[in-house]
């Protein structure tokens, strides 16, 4: 365990399952000190009890051998300024550099990665062991994350409507989950095909939080961003997949605009055709099936949307409804025709009102 | 000088952030106003072409910024994402966006005024 990355110093001192126990069932403070414990590296990688994959030696780029499943991290400061990529401040292998950003992306980074090859045996965003880079303190009080379509970029928030933007493990996967899209189905990002996009990298994010914390459908807050909302703000995180449209309803930031069913979609053309807002609906429709399938989400439930996400049939220019019945035969396909998880899969949709017929 | 601002997309949808900021500069203490004149010239505002240029390939969760400027006769909309790579650009939008962030900050103090 790595003692020097604890910023309370008990959560050094607890085994790893009391840790993830706290995790689950603290107050919030000691949730997400608990959950940033797991996650600092030494911690979470002895925790799991997969199989070590085997390592398949592979020509990497350079032409050297490099193994699969190695991750390889580079966490930037860009000091607070606009310029890309800023200096070296953690590299792979490196321990904890204390400036919580960088240890936090670096640690959700390789949280990431690590979901990604141990669940889905994917080697990176490109399944070809793309090296990562997280860059952090970009701006002043800068309010956002995002992916730039080569790496990841995050704010420090503005301390009074948003904390820091590594805070929060699922939003570090969804960034990086981008990647996966953009390597893959290439979704455009505009309109049903932005939402599907959007949907991806929180059903990924939300499943790399729940495998490091160990979570079961039922016990996962399905929660997108909880802890990046600073403090005075009336909400619990940014999105909700269980229930949409109901994260956040403040003074300043407004309600929560998700729908939940088809029957309130929302047309715009404002934040690329509604990609942030219309993604409640798939978002929902995965939730149901995770719930209805119970158990882990990312073992039933998270395998059949990861195989739609690489599924050749997966266009950039896919609807709901395709989505829906690339899912629907994922789970055919995976689980057989007429069984429990292809029924489930299609009660979800109807529940949200897209036939996947 | 009119100025109008607005900003869009990001990580997350807010109702409450996307609502446009007006800004007259008439209006504003002199220093403000003469503040946000000098970027607009500085920028070069009314030459610039109206956007927004396609972000990267691939990319996502960038915020599209909008700006539109009446001077007079003349009237022109800029439109570019995140992240600016002009300095007096950026300079500008980070001067229109404290501008928002104020008065998202009365906003907050008027909401918790009226709920007690």
């Amino acid at each position: 365990m790595n003692h020097a990355t604890c910023r309370n110093p008990v959560f050094c001192l607890l085994p790893p399952y009391v840790l993830r126990e706290i995790a689950r069932n603290g107050s919030p403070e000691q949730r997400e000190v608990a959950t940033r414990a797991l996650a600092s590296d030494g911690t979470f990688r002895s925790l799991r009890q997969v199989t070590t994959p085997s390592r398949t030696p592979r020509m990497g780029t350079s032409g050297a051998l490099d193994p699969e499943g190695q991750k390889r991290r580079t966490i930037y400061d860009v000091g607070n300024t606009q310029d890309l990529p800023g200096r070296v401040a953690r590299a792979e292998g490196q321990g904890p550099s204390g400036d919580t950003a960088v240890d936090e992306a670096y640690d959700g980074l390789g949280a990431t990665y690590d979901f990604f090859w141990e669940v889905y045996r994917r080697d990176s965003i490109d399944d070809d062991g793309l090296p990562l880079d997280g860059h952090v303190h970009f701006g002043v009080d800068y309010t956002n994350a995002f992916w730039d379509g080569t790496r990841m970029v995050f704010g420090d928030g503005d301390g009074e409507l948003f904390n820091r933007f590594t805070i929060s493990l699922d939003v570090i996967g969804h960034e990086l989950s981008h990647g996966v899209t953009q390597y893959k189905s290439g979704l455009n990002y505009f309109k049903q095909p932005g939402a599907l996009n959007e949907h991806l990298s929180d059903v990924y994010g939300s499943l790399v939080k729940q495998y490091l914390l160990g979570q079961t459908a039922e016990e996962a807050d399905w929660t997108i961003g909880a802890g990046l909302l600073a403090e005075g703000v009336n909400g619990v995180a940014l999105r909700s997949m269980k229930e949409p449209g109901t994260a956040f309803d403040d003074p300043v930031l407004g309600k929560d605009p998700q729908p939940a069913h088809m029957d309130d979609f929302v047309r715009t053309f404002e934040d690329n055709g509604g990609v942030h807002i219309n993604s409640g609906i798939p978002n929902r429709a995965f939730y149901l099936t995770a719930a209805a399938l119970g158990g882990n989400a990312w073992e039933v439930a998270g395998r059949i949307w990861n195989a739609t996400a690489i599924d050749p049939r997966l266009k950039p220019d896919t609807g709901f409804r395709r989505f829906a019945r690339l899912t629907a035969r994922a789970a055919a396909s995976l689980y057989g025709p007429g069984g429990l998880e292809e029924r489930a899969v299609r009660a979800a949709w109807d529940g949200v009102g897209i036939p996947a017929a | 000088m009119r100025l109008k601002f607005r900003t869009e997309g990001g990580f997350a949808s807010f109702p409450g952030l996307r609502a446009p900021v007006e800004i007259d500069t008439g209006e504003l203490q002199e220093e403000e106003a003469t503040e946000l004149v000098r970027c607009v010239e500085e920028a070069r505002f009314f030459q610039r072409p109206e956007g927004p240029e396609e972000p990267p390939p691939g990319s996502a969760d960038l915020r599209l910024y909008t700006v539109e400027v009446e001077e007079g006769a003349w009237s022109h909309t800029v439109r570019v994402y995140e992240p600016v790579g002009d300095p007096a650009l950026r300079a500008l939008i980070d001067a229109l966006d404290a501008r928002a962030k104020a008065l998202r900050r009365a906003r907050r103090k008027q909401g918790s005024e009226g709920d007690r």
